[in-house]
């Protein structure tokens, strides 16, 4: 359905429901907004974008528009002018924005809002990139009738929170922050207080402003009245160099802008993409980048000479790590040795991580599953990944999303974001885990399950819609294996017996099932709380989880929701590059592109224990809280900085930073993007690439890589899914007629380069592929009995080596403590604050109690990935939950 | 030939003569550094930043002088004011402010672009260094210096009271 209409004379063909700003901007002409922005609800509150409108007069009798005598329809103009933002488009509408009476509307308007603005833009962090001083400019009146001594004065510097400052008197009440924080973020955190002359934007929350996003209320900010603190007074807008880079804290590959000045960044910006971020980053992702800078970088090689680490040359360092690793070979042989490569490395560096191994070595000892990537294993989303072209932004009604064993908003949160958006446009919501989380506001359904039954609940799901026949009737006959191996094997698990096991009641069960299967789109987002369940007996965690991808892998297949855009599976994966990590072979039983290893080296748990003698570590730290194993005799580590690793290591090969080097990520949604170099690298530090390169030629490999981007051409020579990938298409820029263009980069002072990324195809979305419905048994549930559930959840401000230098973050960084339900609390007699101990395996940890609302009643919690390592050396390595005893002390 | 010879030495004559004017007339030359030229008042040399009567800064930190350099030759780093290292009124003043005298050609477009009035070109134009680095001046160098009210004189020492505040010896 369109709608043309006429704006200064230029017809414009629109979609209906379109508002007269944004067809404005169809037809090449900017009505100037404040208030005003693509993402949120219009309101209309700061009246700068004023138009005359007119609607053709219609004969009521014949439906038809009123001629007058030159044979053109007559236009009844609106007695006032009206608000482009807020009106929508209708047919034959006629849009008159440069006539006089609009221009002395806007100035009047200007003149309005800087009544009381006290234009101190010489001190103002917005100063240059400013919509206010901008459409000032352009529209406003050049002097102002109002003195200084007259203008209402406020708040100069009110924190709002450790992050945000506000100025309450550059403030234009244009809402945009209140209804970021409602709409978008939902974290209805602030809102405007009093009337008229006294409005002004405060804070309810405690601690001041507690949201994930307040960053991005500065960004959308018009006027400077919201400032990061991170940036305040740190360099004038015009004054840095804007280089465009990934996010590299989660998963999700936000898009960003590094904003440098002098060698340092200044300041982290979003980076339009909207199949990404769309224009949003997270506080983690904003604030830190610290760590660049930070004093404790290492800047120089060194080796354990006489038990002390020492500086050395390159050279040195190299020629020392190569004749030990050929006498190791010689002496032992290949498989003796292993390396375990970080996922927050980049595509390149892995997969000359594991050529080196596989090629220069000659074994499969290659892992990156240490930490809380050691729950996942990442085939699902290479079979029924969600289809290229999927953007979570864009979908509505038609889409049910069930979400299974994640806490989006503190493992990936702008995924978050855009799930809880989905939603808000009426795509229907299942989530399913252990505890409450915030995505559970927005659900539709939320079903609460027994830890460890994750499995179970899905198999319950798969029930009903098997029994319903909600399956996917155009795909599944053709295309599927095994429908009816499944059929039969979930005939046991009807969702009564289901209930029982899992806690959900039937009838939740059943209609979260219809919800989802009657649905047109299907997308499954499983995270880490889902998987990892070992009872301290059975073999290694990863393999105690697959029952859930596959329940996971199943469902979706059945259902049809694959090979489409908008269906299918996302990991929720931890780490910046775990999806690459997977892609590229990273680990001991698949070659790059998930081909599947002749013959499977040791995991990384089994080398830690001892299965090898000489250890490679790149940007990991598994051995924190761990004990070197008698059997190692050599550890070489590549690190920004001196890791409980690197303290153990024999060498140490200071690595560059992603912000100091060019490289690509892989996101969870299996888009491939590239970031550029942007500081300089510190001291003698070199890009983890050519660490390996190097090493590579010193043990006769004839490795003649120039530059990284070689290293991706050979890959999309190599591996079939990175074909047709190379530096020039990944930072293509998008144009931006293409997307929806945004009022957001309007007042920046740069351009923000925006780049698509290439995204490759899962299985399923080749026609000719079968696919099929393997059966995994479920893991026994756990029993049930005294103590607690003990649950180690990812946080978003976790003591991670990269977050830790950011002292912005420090109050926000979160402490150790194990938090429970107010009844455990009182039925344990501890109060906020109070000691509790927890206990497993022989082993036991006091930390303070803080009862929390989100925690369910028999579980306790201790966030993961904290200084110490409290909660990971209960667990065990990969185990996110496990039975404990709890008592006070 | 006998022609040109005699207008020749008639040339000669006429230049002597203009020489011997001039051999009597008092010298141009002035003996600097003893003999000074006044310089005009808008005469631009180098730069002084500006204090306000009470002590403070003029300068906000505001880096429009560096926008406005042709030549890019100033360097503003910012920070904010706090109670306790107050500088300049308002919240913002100037952390590190240093000028490249080699680079500056004197244009004033600073002192042009100031909000302030803080940076002025002003007429001390005996800038040579002995090496390049000190052509680079600093903030210190710049500000000009606290003018004491009055000075007291008391046992032999001298007290500075600065207009706004405390003693200092």
């Amino acid at each position: 359905m369109t709608v043309t209409l006429t704006i200064d004379g230029r017809q414009a063909t629109v979609p209906k429901g379109t508002l007269i700003v944004e067809a404005a901007k169809q037809v090449g002409i900017e009505i100037p907004v404040f208030c005003y922005h693509p993402k949120l609800e219009p309101v209309g509150m700061c009246r700068m974008c004023l138009v005359t409108v007119g609607t053709p007069l219609v004969n009521r009798a014949t439906g038809q528009s009123q001629l007058d005598a030159d044979g053109l329809p007559i236009i009844r103009w609106f007695p006032k002018p009206q608000t482009a933002c807020t009106m929508s488009v209708s047919e034959g509408m006629v849009v008159i924005t440069d006539s006089q009476e609009v221009a002395a509307d806007r100035k009047a308007i200007l003149e309005f809002l800087l009544t009381s603005h006290p234009l101190d833009c010489p001190v103002c962090d917005k100063g240059g990139e400013c919509p206010l001083q901008d459409l000032t400019y352009r529209h406003g009146p050049g002097v102002s009738r109002f003195d200084y001594d007259s203008k209402h004065h406020s708040a100069k510097r009110y924190p709002l929170g450790d992050l945000i400052v506000l100025d309450r008197e550059r403030c234009i009440l244009c809402a945009r922050c209140t209804r970021f924080q409602s709409e978008i973020a939902q974290d209805p955190v602030l809102a405007i207080e009093n009337r008229g002359r006294d409005a002004r934007i405060v804070s309810y929350s405690n601690p001041v402003f507690d949201s994930h996003y307040s960053g991005n209320t500065t960004d959308i900010c018009p006027v400077g009245a919201l400032t990061s603190r991170d940036f305040r007074f740190h360099a004038r807008a015009w004054e840095l160099t804007n280089i465009p880079s990934l996010c590299n804290h989660c998963g999700v590959g936000c898009n960003t802008v590094l904003s440098t000045r002098r060698g340092q960044i200044a300041r982290i910006m979003p980076r339009q993409n909207e199949t990404v971020n769309e224009v949003w980053i997270c506080d983690k992702g904003r604030f830190g980048h610290h760590f660049n800078s930070s004093p404790y970088r290492l800047t120089m090689p060194l080796i354990r000479r006489d038990g002390e680490l020492v500086e050395a040359s390159w050279d040195d360092a190299l020629q020392h790590v190569a004749s030990r690793l050929t006498s190791i070979i010689e002496a032992h042989g290949s498989d003796s040795i292993g390396g375990i490569a970080g996922a927050c490395l980049p595509n390149e560096d892995l997969y000359l991580f594991q050529k080196f191994l596989r090629e220069v070595i000659g074994t499969h000892n290659v892992d990156h599953r240490v930490g809380l990537s050691a729950t996942f294993e990442d085939d699902t989303v290479y079979a029924v990944g969600v289809g290229t072209g999927t953007d979570l932004g864009r979908v509505g009604r038609d889409t049910a999303f069930l979400v299974i064993g994640s806490d989006l908003d503190q493992e990936a949160p702008i995924l978050y974001l855009r799930v809880a958006g989905a939603a808000r446009h009426g795509a229907t919501l299942i989530t399913a885990g252990g505890r409450p989380t915030k995505l559970d506001k927005q659900s539709n359904h939320s079903l609460r399950y027994r830890y460890g039954t994750a499995t179970h609940l899905l198999l319950g799901m798969i029930h009903v819609i098997l029994e319903a026949n909600l399956t996917g009737n155009e795909t599944v006959p053709h295309r599927v294996n095994g429908l009816n191996e499944l059929r039969a094997n979930v005939a046991d698990w009807a969702p009564e017996r289901v209930a029982e096991i899992t806690g959900v009641p039937p009838d939740e069960i059943r209609a979260a099932a219809r919800a989802f299967g009657e649905a047109k789109n299907g997308i499954v987002l499983y995270g880490p709380e889902g998987l990892g369940w070992g009872n301290g007996t059975q073999g290694t965690s990863w393999e105690a989880g697959s029952p859930l991808r596959q329940a996971v892998a199943n469902l979706v297949t059945l259902t049809g929701f694959i090979g489409r855009p908008n269906n299918g599976v996302i990991a929720v994966l931890p780490h910046a590059n775990s999806r690459g990590a997977a892609d590229l072979g990273v680990v001991p039983d698949r070659l790059p592109g998930y081909v599947p290893a002749e013959r499977p080296g040791l995991n990384a748990q089994e080398m830690l224990g001892g299965g090898v003698r000489a250890l490679l570590v790149a940007g990991a730290d598994p051995l924190a809280g761990v004990t070197l194993a008698d059997e190692l005799e050599f550890l070489v580590v590549q690190e920004l900085f001196l890791t409980q690793t690197a303290q153990q290591a024999d060498v140490i090969l200071p690595a560059a930073a992603l912000a100091e080097r060019d490289g690509t990520f892989t996101n969870l949604e299996r888009w491939v993007q590239r970031f550029d170099p942007g500081l300089p690298v510190p001291g003698q530090a070199r890009p983890d690439w050519t660490i390996i390169r190097q090493l590579a030629v010193l043990l006769g490999a004839d490795w003649a890589y120039a530059t990284v981007g070689g290293v991706l051409a050979e890959m999309a020579q190599a591996i079939p899914l990175y074909r047709g990938m190379s530096y020039e298409q990944l930072s293509q820029p998008v144009s931006l007629s293409r997307r929806m263009s945004h009022y957001i980069y309007a007042g920046m002072s740069f351009q923000a380069e925006m780049r698509e990324g290439m995204q490759w195809p899962a299985l399923a979305e080749d026609g000719s592929a079968k696919l099929e419905l393997d059966w995994l048994d479920p893991p026994a549930p756990p029993a049930e009995g005294d103590g607690f559930t003990l649950v180690a959840p990812r946080v978003l401000y976790d003591g991670g080596t990269l977050l830790g230098q950011a002292e912005i973050l420090g109050t926000r960084l979160v402490q150790p403590h194990i938090a429970l339900s107010s009844a455990d609390a009182a039925a344990l007699g501890v109060l906020d604050g109070q000691g509790l101990q927890v206990s497993a395996n022989g082993q036991s940890i006091s930390l303070p109690a803080r009862v929390d609302g989100l925690v369910p009643q028999g579980v306790v919690a201790i966030p993961r990935n904290l200084k110490g390592a409290p909660a990971e050396s209960l667990l065990g390595e990969g185990r996110i939950f496990s039975r404990v005893k709890v008592v006070k002390g | 030939m006998l022609r040109e010879v005699w207008s020749g030495s008639i040339e000669i004559l006429r230049a002597m003569w203009i020489t011997l004017k001039h051999f009597f007339r008092p010298p141009v030359t002035n003996q600097y550094p003893d003999d000074r030229v006044p310089v005009y008042p808008r005469f631009r040399a180098r730069h002084v930043l500006k204090r306000y009567e009470n002590g403070l800064e003029r300068c906000i930190g505001c880096s429009l002088c560096a926008a406005a350099c042709p030549t890019d030759c100033i360097l503003v780093i910012a920070a904010e004011n706090t109670e306790e290292n107050r500088r300049s009124p308002g919240e913002r003043y100037a952390e590190v402010y240093e000028i490249n005298l080699l680079r500056c050609i004197f244009c004033g477009y600073c002192a042009e672009a100031c909000p302030t009035e803080a940076i002025v070109l002003e007429h001390d134009f005996e800038l040579s260094t002995h090496n390049r680095w000190d052509a680079i001046i600093t903030q210190e160098e710049l500000l000009e210096p606290h003018e004491p009210d009055y000075i007291l004189i008391r046992d032999d020492q001298v007290w500075v009271e600065p207009k706004w505040g405390h003693l200092t010896k």
